[in-house]
């Protein structure tokens, strides 16, 4: 009896040392020998999720007989990604929290150029490239090279309440001043005139960026996104996070400094805080608490009395970018599934099915969309070009340790504007001096088409 | 013959041997696998640039130079954990000796305290977090604020805004804590032998002068251990940081513990963040051997 324990105890401890010494290295694509291709497609699962793009991937599996796409999501997506990237074993295509910067400059990245110069799927007159909404591939381009395309259209608005709006006979501003006398009104009805993710001290980078592009022409915008030396204490910067403080000063949400996205976004749903600077995933997050009769419609960022800059650019660009890796095993097939995820047709489902925007040019057009998407839509229209940040996407150690700190200090008044410029100048300068941070060539004011 | 010669049992002593390794092996092997491998491989990677997607590039020393560089995050986060080892610290430490005491005492109703006090401490520390966020928070839920608004005040106190929410985490931690120490506390005041008591008794020593003179010496191991729970506990100090802060803690806020996650897992700055890890095993290591040097006496015996 005891020899048959041991013999047994033995065996599981076979066993299990197997289990640990043994760690399956196998890839989950693998060329069959009838001749399928098998594109490995990772998607980071968000707010919303990836039925649309296993939708589409069934589709494109129609189209292409021999292309069979194996897309899985999970909303820890890049930390299964990391070490399969590292051992060279990456999926083929990924959409992904991941440092796309440093994967580019670490040449782990695969350049779509070459699917992008092809005709566009449902548009063959057209190369890819031009179907896409004009500045939307431009913020991961390095040597000339095209390294990620979105297959959202970020924009950053403030969102309001249309009918809570009509009912005190509120007007949207379009002016600095408008904004402030609005807030004084909205103050003096006892509503709080601005909800604040306060945890996420993050959600006023898009807003003081907004300020400051409307105080200055696009050439110095660009210039503080190239940390050139100074940009950051430039008057107008100062300026810009002045009126920032001042908004967050006198107009946030009593506590909104201890709230965190969902807290003080559902103020704003309530009705006690009557707008909230966010993006277009603001529906999506809080549908389920939306009440009915509440109508989600929004502004763009006011223009500045005395500013230079243009008053119709619009905070906002590519989001949710999807990157083909160097030692993907089919990257031209990778390059050409997320094509076909970006085709005038997919694109067009995205909108409906997700109720948000795609940067593909025209896919909102001859389609049923939402009210709050058609107000969305009204800002993009007047809009003369998009601009959105890269700072923090290049130098994430300037963002996490610099400016995080910073904002939340300007925001709770324990800083002067000018010391929050003095902290990101010096922030900017330790980044500059750093040789082991990749700083690409200045880029300048992009063009667009 | 020589079977008779042969050591009885031989066979059975082989076989307990195999049986006993074999139960050990797989912890060893899992232990070994997962804790002192990635442990050494820390102190290895703490001598390289390396952001987890690229070559490792060797710099030496560089990273530590770099963490006690001037504008480091590095010491305000020392600070940091320091304020949560000693602020709540001496509050559980002495609130803790205050309820064993009590509790032994035998007062009415002592064993609902002994539960009472020691209940929070069955719940996770992520969980703790989460329902003194609830507590503290600027929303209509907010427990603390709809008194203080009761009271007359008219804005809420943003108590987790990253300025105050150190002070925040005390009573937090304390009301978590103090229950875990009082029922370790309680367990070494139950082995003191009642005997003593009553010779001081006899003698006219009062309530004080038995606790300083009998009961604090017959603990003293207890409360070392005690001492080393807490300095180790506030020097690793995560969760309720991470939480409160919804995992981006900021320079204000930042522990060790998450300046090294946010240094490896947001900046992808591997070589800088295990660096940390491997000066927070120092400090931990330096504070327990200073500690137990500190507090050492004579051991008593009864």
């Amino acid at each position: 009896m005891i020899d048959l324990r041991i013999r047994t105890t033995q065996a599981l401890t076979a066993l299990a040392m197997a289990a640990i010494g043994v760690v399956p290295g196998c890839s989950l694509t693998r060329a069959g020998s009838s001749g399928v291709v098998t594109v490995e497609v990772a998607v980071f699962e968000g707010g919303y999720g990836i039925e649309w793009h296993k939708s589409v991937a069934r589709r494109y599996e129609a189209d292409h007989p021999g292309v069979r796409i194996n897309l899985w999501g999970d909303p820890r997506v890049d930390e299964k990604i990391r070490p399969r990237i590292l051992r060279r074993n990456p999926p083929d295509l990924a959409s992904a929290n991941l440092p796309v910067w440093k994967l580019i400059v670490a040449g782990k990245l695969y350049p779509l150029d070459e699917a992008l110069d092809s005709p566009a799927y449902g548009q063959t007159d057209r190369t890819w490239r031009e179907t896409m909404i004009p500045g939307t591939l431009g913020d991961f381009r390095y040597d000339g090279r095209t390294y990620a395309a979105p297959t959202a259209l970020g924009a950053w608005v403030c969102w309001y309440d249309k009918r809570q709006f009509r009912r005190y006979g509120w007007e949207p501003p379009r002016t600095w001043g408008e904004f402030t006398r609005l807030c004084e009104q909205m103050t003096a009805r006892g509503i709080a005139p601005l909800a604040f993710q306060g945890k996420y001290p993050g959600y006023a980078w898009a807003t003081l960026l907004s300020l400051y592009q409307r105080l200055v022409p696009f050439e110095r915008w660009y210039a503080m996104q190239d940390l050139q030396p100074g940009a950051f204490v430039d008057p107008d910067f100062v300026r810009a996070a002045s009126l920032m403080q001042q908004m967050a000063v006198r107009y946030f949400q009593p506590g909104a400094m201890a709230m965190t996205h969902t807290e003080s976004q559902m103020e704003w749903v309530n009705g006690r805080a009557a707008m909230v600077f966010c993006g277009l995933w603001l529906k999506n997050e809080m549908k389920s608490a939306i009440p009915a009769g509440f109508e989600m419609a929004c502004f763009p960022v006011p223009m500045v009395e005395g500013g230079k800059g243009d008053p119709n650019a619009l905070y906002g660009g590519g989001a949710e970018n999807f990157c083909v890796f160097a030692d993907a095993k089919h990257p031209r097939e990778a390059a050409d599934f997320l094509k076909y995820l970006l085709s005038i047709e997919s694109a067009r489902s995205y909108t409906i099915e997700l109720d948000t925007l795609s940067p593909v040019a025209g896919s909102t057009e001859g389609i049923p969309i939402s009210k709050e998407l058609q107000s969305v839509v009204a800002v993009l229209d007047q809009s003369t070009r998009v601009f959105q940040d890269r700072i923090s996407n290049l130098y994430l150690e300037f963002g996490a340790t610099v400016l995080q700190q910073a904002q939340a200090d300007l925001l709770s008044n324990r800083i002067t504007p000018g010391e929050f410029a003095r902290r990101l100048e010096a922030g900017a300068e330790a980044t500059r001096r750093n040789p082991d941070i990749y700083k690409p060539r200045p880029m300048g004011v992009p063009e667009i088409r | 013959m020589r079977r008779a010669t042969r050591k009885p049992g031989g066979d059975r002593d082989r076989n307990q041997a195999l049986f006993v390794v074999s139960f050990l092996g797989p912890p060893v092997a899992l232990y070994a696998t997962f804790v002192l491998w990635p442990a050494l491989n820390a102190f290895r990677y703490s001598l390289y640039r390396w952001d987890g997607l690229s070559e490792p590039a060797w710099v030496g020393l560089g990273n530590f130079r770099a963490i006690v560089a001037t504008g480091s995050e590095f010491l305000p986060a020392i600070r940091n954990n320091l304020f949560l080892t000693f602020v709540p610290g001496a509050l559980t430490l002495s609130l803790a000796l205050f309820f064993a005491y009590t509790v032994h005492q035998r007062i009415p109703g002592a064993r609902l305290f002994r539960i009472a006090f020691f209940f929070p401490n069955v719940i996770s520390s992520v969980a703790v977090a989460l329902l003194w966020i609830l507590i503290y928070s600027t929303t209509d839920v907010g427990l603390l604020n709809g008194l203080l608004r009761l009271l007359g005040r008219t804005e809420p106190i943003a108590f987790t805004e990253s300025g105050n929410l150190l002070w925040a985490i005390v009573p937090m931690s304390v009301w978590s804590a103090t229950g875990f120490f009082m029922v370790l506390f309680l367990a070494a005041m139950e082995n003191i032998p009642e005997t003593y008591y009553e010779a001081a008794r006899l003698d006219g020593a009062s309530s004080a002068a038995q606790f300083r003179h009998i009961t604090l010496p017959l603990m003293w191991d207890v409360l070392t251990t005690g001492v080393v729970f807490l300095i180790v506990g506030g020097l690793k100090f995560f969760d309720a940081i991470f939480v409160m802060e919804n995992g981006r803690p900021s320079k204000t806020t930042h522990t060790l513990a998450t300046l090294l996650y946010s240094k490896v897992f947001q900046e992808y700055n591997i070589g800088y963040g295990t660096a940390i890890s491997v000066m927070l095993f120092l400090l931990v290591l330096a504070a327990t051997l200073v500690s137990l040097r500190l507090m050492r006496r004579e051991r008593l015996e009864y």
